[in-house]
């Protein structure tokens, strides 16, 4: 891999008396869906306006494909798209008027802006509506409209600021997938900021999270729960037909098992060390049948916590 | 250079679709006709009145020139005053700004789109207005009398532009829309009401009549009284040199050949207006003044606005 494609050295932001971004160091390299985690107020928007040059950092140096955000903080904006916190669009615009303005401040050509703009509405699904003027678009729509725009200069990394604050679960699942299929297709890298934690497990490679403008931990996805899962103990989640008394009793009489929970139709037995087996035979024993078995996963929103309560 | 056209074009057609604008075009066009109908009746009850007398007589109500003295500001603050914080308010100003642009392009293309709808405003106001005069009056303006309304609206542009840059400025100081809009109507106040108010109480204070209440013949004809009531006038007219409304009305005057700068304020001196007819480069030099300390005016407050929109720091959450 060449350099990375955005990369931060001691970035600082101080605002009056209030260090809202702090000694921030961060890679991203390039082909990454990186997700900037942190609870509201902590930065993250403040670190993206740093890296598109619309704000000027106190210290520290910040380079987004190569180019330094605040000496060539227009070259930047050449090659990075954005989709702003709390994005606004012309009301009086349709659809296509405004990707055609966004387009025009690219210095697109005029057979591109049509080009590109016809494939992006086809891309976020607003191809039916592109006539309509964006103030009688729903809230999701003129999201999807923010990503197409963002995506207009073809950029070759994204920062999308809580692209799926305010939408339904299928607005943001449709996000998540086009976010996918970008970074697949176009080897695009993203720059996704989000408070939600189960947005990011699911939509990211790489987490960073960050808190009072200082970033406390970064790492994969799956590094951060395995490195979780390795201290606390270990739980299976069962679901069982024919679960008698005699079988909890049992459950609990095994060696390793610490304890055992029965939370509705599930069951989820917790082990100072592994013994999944011998918990797997006793439940078969005793005429109990298995629908489901699997290891209780960790979700981030635990290693955020952890992470959390540590820093305070 | 890509930016600023983009900008402006856009800008300008926002204008032009604008009910803001068209409302504001409408009004003055509607006023002005009025006011020509005036000006006609003018001309013919005053054989010495000259076609530029429809911009500038009028009996009973508005002529043209006051017009602008009175709506002017207006015109120019309502275009200019949510330039930048609407755009910053509604979340569009930070898509804008994360754009391959110099951000000084965001600010030119906008008072450059404000500008071309006010001229638009004026020539299109100040062409209906000999259309509809010619007709009127039976017959059209010399070519000196053409060339003055040439200078006429183009002083009226700059004068406009001016309150568009004052507005500018308010909408780049300012967070909010609501609050620009107030500064807006108080400058407004301030300029078209206050000042005269504040003008004759500082006359008064400086230079007050002579006390008792009756003031015989013999004391009005007497040199001292004379001195008093022109340094009366002096000092009235110096305080109200500081509103560019009343400079535009001067210099209106100058160009149009009326020998009193009287049209602003209707100040109490002199009878109507009497129309010597200086030629145009003798009130183009004896103007140039007041149109040097209104253009002053309009690059003050379009640097002003140019530097603090440079420095604007966005933010997170606008």
């Amino acid at each position: 891999m060449s350099e990375p494609m955005i990369q931060t050295q001691d970035l600082t932001k101080i605002y009056g008396d209030h260090i809202a971004v702090d000694h921030l160091n961060l890679t991203v390299d390039e082909g990454e869906i990186f997700g900037f985690l942190g609870p509201n107020g902590s930065g993250k928007t403040t670190t993206i306006l740093l890296l598109l040059g619309l704000s000027t950092p106190a210290s520290g140096t910040a380079m987004v494909g190569g180019y330094d955000v605040v000496k060539n903080s227009k070259e930047v904006r050449k090659i990075a798209g954005s989709l702003p916190e709390f994005a606004g669009y012309y009301e009086n615009l349709t659809a296509r008027q405004y990707m055609d303005y966004i387009g025009q401040l690219n210095d697109l050509s005029r057979t591109e802006i049509e080009k590109r703009t016809t494939d992006l509405l086809a891309d976020v699904g607003l191809t039916k509506w592109k006539d309509m003027k964006v103030e009688t678009f729903s809230r999701g729509m003129k999201q999807r409209l923010g990503i197409a725009q963002a995506l207009i200069k073809d950029p070759k990394v994204v920062f999308l600021d809580e692209p799926t604050i305010g939408l339904d679960p299928e607005g943001v699942k449709e996000i998540r997938d086009l976010i996918f299929r970008l970074n697949k297709d176009r080897g695009l890298t993203v720059f996704l900021s989000s408070h939600l934690l189960h947005e990011v497990q699911v939509t990211c490679s790489r987490v960073g999270i960050i808190r009072q403008g200082k970033l406390v931990a970064t790492d994969t996805v799956e590094n951060f729960t395995k490195e979780l899962a390795v201290n606390e103990e270990k739980s299976i989640e069962f679901k069982l037909i024919n679960v008698t008394p005699q079988l909890l009793k049992e459950l609990k009489g095994i060696d390793g098992v610490t304890s055992v929970t029965k939370e509705n139709d599930r069951l989820y037995v917790y082990m100072a060390e592994d013994n999944t087996e011998e918990v797997s035979k006793t439940i078969t024993k005793n005429g109990a049948i298995i629908l489901l078995m699997k290891p209780r996963e960790y979700t981030l929103e635990e290693v955020f916590m952890k992470y959390y309560q540590e820093a305070r | 250079m890509a930016g600023i056209f983009t900008v402006y074009r856009k800008e300008l057609s926002d204008h032009f679709g604008s009910k803001r604008y068209l409302i504001l075009f409408a009004v003055i066009l509607l006023l002005s006709c009025v006011s020509v109908y005036q000006g006609a009746d003018f001309i013919r009850n005053n054989t010495q009145a000259g076609f530029l007398a429809i911009f500038s007589g009028a009996r009973s109500g508005y002529s043209f020139v006051q017009l602008m003295v009175f709506f002017g500001p207006i015109l120019g603050l309502a275009l200019g005053a949510d330039a930048i914080n609407n755009e910053r308010t509604s979340g569009t100003l930070s898509i804008l700004l994360s754009q391959p642009i110099f951000r000084d392009a965001v600010i030119n293309g906008k008072f450059l789109a404000g500008t071309t709808a006010l001229a638009v405003l004026t020539l299109g106001t100040i062409g209906i207005m000999c259309g509809v005069a010619i007709p009127l009056l039976g017959f059209g303006p010399t070519l000196g009398q053409a060339l003055s309304i040439v200078f006429l609206s183009l002083l009226t542009v700059l004068y406009l532009a001016f309150w568009l840059s004052l507005g500018v400025l308010f909408s780049v100081l300012t967070k909010k829309v609501s609050t620009s809009t107030f500064a807006s109507i108080a400058t407004w106040l301030f300029f078209a009401v206050m000042l005269s108010i504040i003008a004759s109480l500082i006359v008064n204070t400086i230079a007050p009549f002579p006390s008792g209440q009756r003031m015989a013949p013999e004391i009005r004809e007497s040199p001292e009284f004379q001195a008093l009531m022109q340094k009366r006038f002096v000092l009235q007219d110096s305080i109200s040199r500081l509103s560019p409304t009343y400079l535009y009305s001067e210099v209106a005057s100058q160009i149009l050949g009326e020998t009193r700068s009287r049209a602003a304020f209707g100040l109490s001196l002199g009878g109507p207006p009497s129309f010597g007819s200086p030629t145009l480069t003798q009130s183009v030099a004896a103007s140039w003044p007041s149109v040097a300390a209104i253009t002053v005016g309009l690059v003050v407050c379009f640097a002003a606005s140019y530097l603090f929109f440079m420095r604007l720091e966005i933010r997170p959450g606008g």
